[in-house]
């Protein structure tokens, strides 16, 4: 969008005098521009960048070794990790909290969240429900999670799953809101069933915005899984970074931070793929 | 979080030595860490009573939650001294040279009541009447190489059965201990007595031992502060320590041997109630900063063989870096040892 636009100026200026000439001129390309490229290798530069920065100045001791330790450091407890074998335990612990956490918690709110946008009653009746609890902090309830679910895995299930269900509700009814009505009206001039409305029109409509509603929760469900395994976890990868910070091991707590960073990506990745196979509709 | 490096504080001693040589009469400010436990209370008289005014030093309280940000803000020079528990944190601290343990205070003494072992009714009624009971139990710990870690690990020790045989379950914080261990969710913990006490009056808690029998003349904390104030500012420590030591004594004589009247004991609870339970009423607070008062070190005298034994089992546990000493975690320039 650079040079085609300057290129008009003038010839609009020429065009308030002599309009006859300016209908002869041909007229510029003012398309284009306002276009993502795909710039593989930029990621990966910034990344390598910001660590070898990092990393010079942990050696340098510029960066004080209290404040932050060097990369290579964390990588070195990340390699401790791995070859004791920790790594997996910690990791398989967290990826089942977070699986039956996360789907759960998605399963209910996608059925609550249809159930607000469909249904005028549950709407009234959930929706002052749902804008009341969302906010509550769930760390906060952690005392009585303990007392509800108990310290096993219900009460790490349980805080994940209340940290995605709300988001998701939301997610869910705005989408259910966002379909386009005349296709709806369409559906029903063509004699289509409530049921069949709802299964061809509505949810694929909706589907967009439950999916970045999915973006938005998995992310919430890793932030919470730190919290979730404040309560009488052994491994787990949020009860790993705790330990490093309670033993104050600073290149631990960055690993288990780089860890779920990772695991941040993964998701995300994931849900890509998903977008592209049930949005293939909209291209 | 700002970071001290010795080259800044080098700076600012340099320019603290200006000042002191312009302005000799302002008193030192110091900022003293506490948490909102009785232990905590001596700083607190001597700061009420004047001690550390006599000693011409300014204090500010700091409250932390926990003992491991409090060392941390230590490390990081926004608090000058604190005294808590000797945990994994303040030894890693210790390690990269940023604070220093310069004195002993809480310690378990054979004559006054020290921190008891209890369990939660469903546990007692199954047969654990006794800590030799505990293998295969689960135990309440706030953080691993906490204080709780510890002792659980030293019960199962003279007991003679394995350190793992013995369930951690770590909860990050007190009340979500107390918590699970009323509910039956974890069988057994170790605190305090006026933490323990209130508990075992109500039907889900039972008291089935004591830690005096398992660790000998435990130094439960220690006051600390940072290396640069240890070598660089010896003079204020001792400053500090004088006037601390002052309020340990009143405390002592206030609420441990209550050799004091009425009266001083009243003025002190009152004194101690500004910071600790100041969310409660003084008549109700009054006898919970009573009860249960453990023993703070005369002039903070400090037990090194049981810091030692402290250091060894982090060692052997794996929870603090290998090339820790004794040298590098105290200095024991300040205070008597024993």
């Amino acid at each position: 969008m650079s040079h085609e636009t300057t290129v008009p100026e003038t010839a609009r200026a020429d065009a308030v005098g002599t309009r006859d000439e300016a209908t002869l001129r041909p007229v510029p390309f003012r398309g284009g521009g306002f276009v993502h490229r795909p710039l593989g290798p930029v990621a990966p530069i910034v990344f390598l960048a910001i660590l070898a920065l990092w990393e010079i100045g942990s050696r340098s001791g510029f960066i004080s070794q209290i404040a932050l330790p060097a990369p290579s450091e964390a990588f070195g407890a990340l390699v401790d990790l791995a070859t004791s074998g920790m790594l997996w335990k910690h990791v398989g612990a967290s990826l089942y909290r977070l699986f039956v956490g996360w789907t759960l918690g998605s399963l209910l709110g996608i059925a609550v969240g249809l159930a607000v946008g469909l249904f005028s009653l549950a709407r009234a009746g959930l929706l002052p429900l749902v804008s009341a609890l969302f906010p509550v902090p769930k760390i906060a309830l952690l005392p009585l999670f303990i007392i509800w679910f108990g310290i096993g895995e219900g009460s790490k299930v349980a805080t994940i799953l209340f940290g995605t269900f709300f988001p998701t509700v939301i997610a869910t009814y705005a989408g259910v809101d966002n379909v386009d009505r005349n296709l709806i009206r369409m559906g029903q001039s063509f004699g289509l069933s409530w049921l069949s409305i709802v299964r061809k029109i509505i949810v694929p409509g909706a589907m967009p915005a439950i999916l970045s509603g999915f973006r938005i929760s998995a992310s919430i469900a890793i932030v919470l899984l730190v919290a979730a395994e404040m309560i009488g976890a052994e491994f787990g990868i949020g009860a790993y970074i705790l330990m490093a910070g309670a033993l104050f091991a600073l290149d631990q707590l960055i690993a288990g931070v780089a860890l779920l960073s990772v695991l941040g990506l993964c998701i995300s990745w994931l849900i890509g793929k998903a977008e592209k196979r049930l949005l293939s509709w909209r291209a | 979080m700002f970071s001290f490096s010795r080259r800044t504080f080098g700076v600012l001693a340099f320019a603290g030595a200006v000042a002191f040589t312009t302005g000799a009469f302002a008193a030192d400010k110091i900022n003293v860490g506490i948490l909102s436990l009785t232990s905590h209370s001596p700083s607190i008289i001597a700061e009420a009573k004047g001690y550390f005014t006599e000693q011409d030093l300014e204090v500010e309280f700091i409250s932390f939650q926990a003992a491991q940000p409090m060392a941390v803000a230590i490390a990081s020079g926004d608090v000058d001294f604190g005294m808590t528990a000797i945990s994994g944190g303040l030894i890693s601290l210790a390690d990269k040279g940023v604070i220093k343990i310069i004195g002993g205070a809480l310690q378990e003494t054979p004559e006054i009541e020290g921190q008891k072992i209890i369990v939660s009714k469903a546990a007692h009624d199954a047969g654990v009447t006794t800590p030799a009971a505990l293998k295969g139990r689960s135990f309440g710990i706030t953080t691993t190489g906490s204080s709780f870690h510890y002792m659980a690990h030293k019960i199962a020790d003279k007991e003679g059965f394995d350190r793992a045989e013995i369930h951690l379950k770590p909860l990050q914080k007190v009340p979500a201990v107390i918590a699970a261990l009323k509910s039956g969710q974890i069988d057994a913990w170790s605190i305090v007595p006026n933490i323990a006490g209130p508990l075992t009056k109500g039907p889900e808690v039972v008291e089935i031992g004591k830690i005096a029998d398992y660790i000998d003349n435990y130094q439960v904390t220690t006051v600390f502060t940072s290396t640069a104030n240890a070598e660089g500012k010896q003079e204020l420590v001792k400053r500090f320590l004088a006037g601390l030591s002052r309020g340990i004594a009143d405390y002592n004589a206030a609420l441990v041997d209550k050799s004091m009247s009425e009266e001083d004991i009243a003025a002190i609870v009152a004194m101690i109630h500004k910071y600790i339970y100041s969310d409660q009423p003084i008549d109700k607070a009054d006898p919970r900063i009573r009860a249960g008062a453990m023993r703070i070190n005369e002039n903070a005298v400090l037990s090194l063989a049981s810091v030692e034994d402290q250091l060894e089992w982090f060692k052997s546990e794996g929870l603090v870096p290998e090339g820790i000493t004794m040298d590098k975690l105290v200095d024991t320039s300040f205070v008597e040892t024993r």
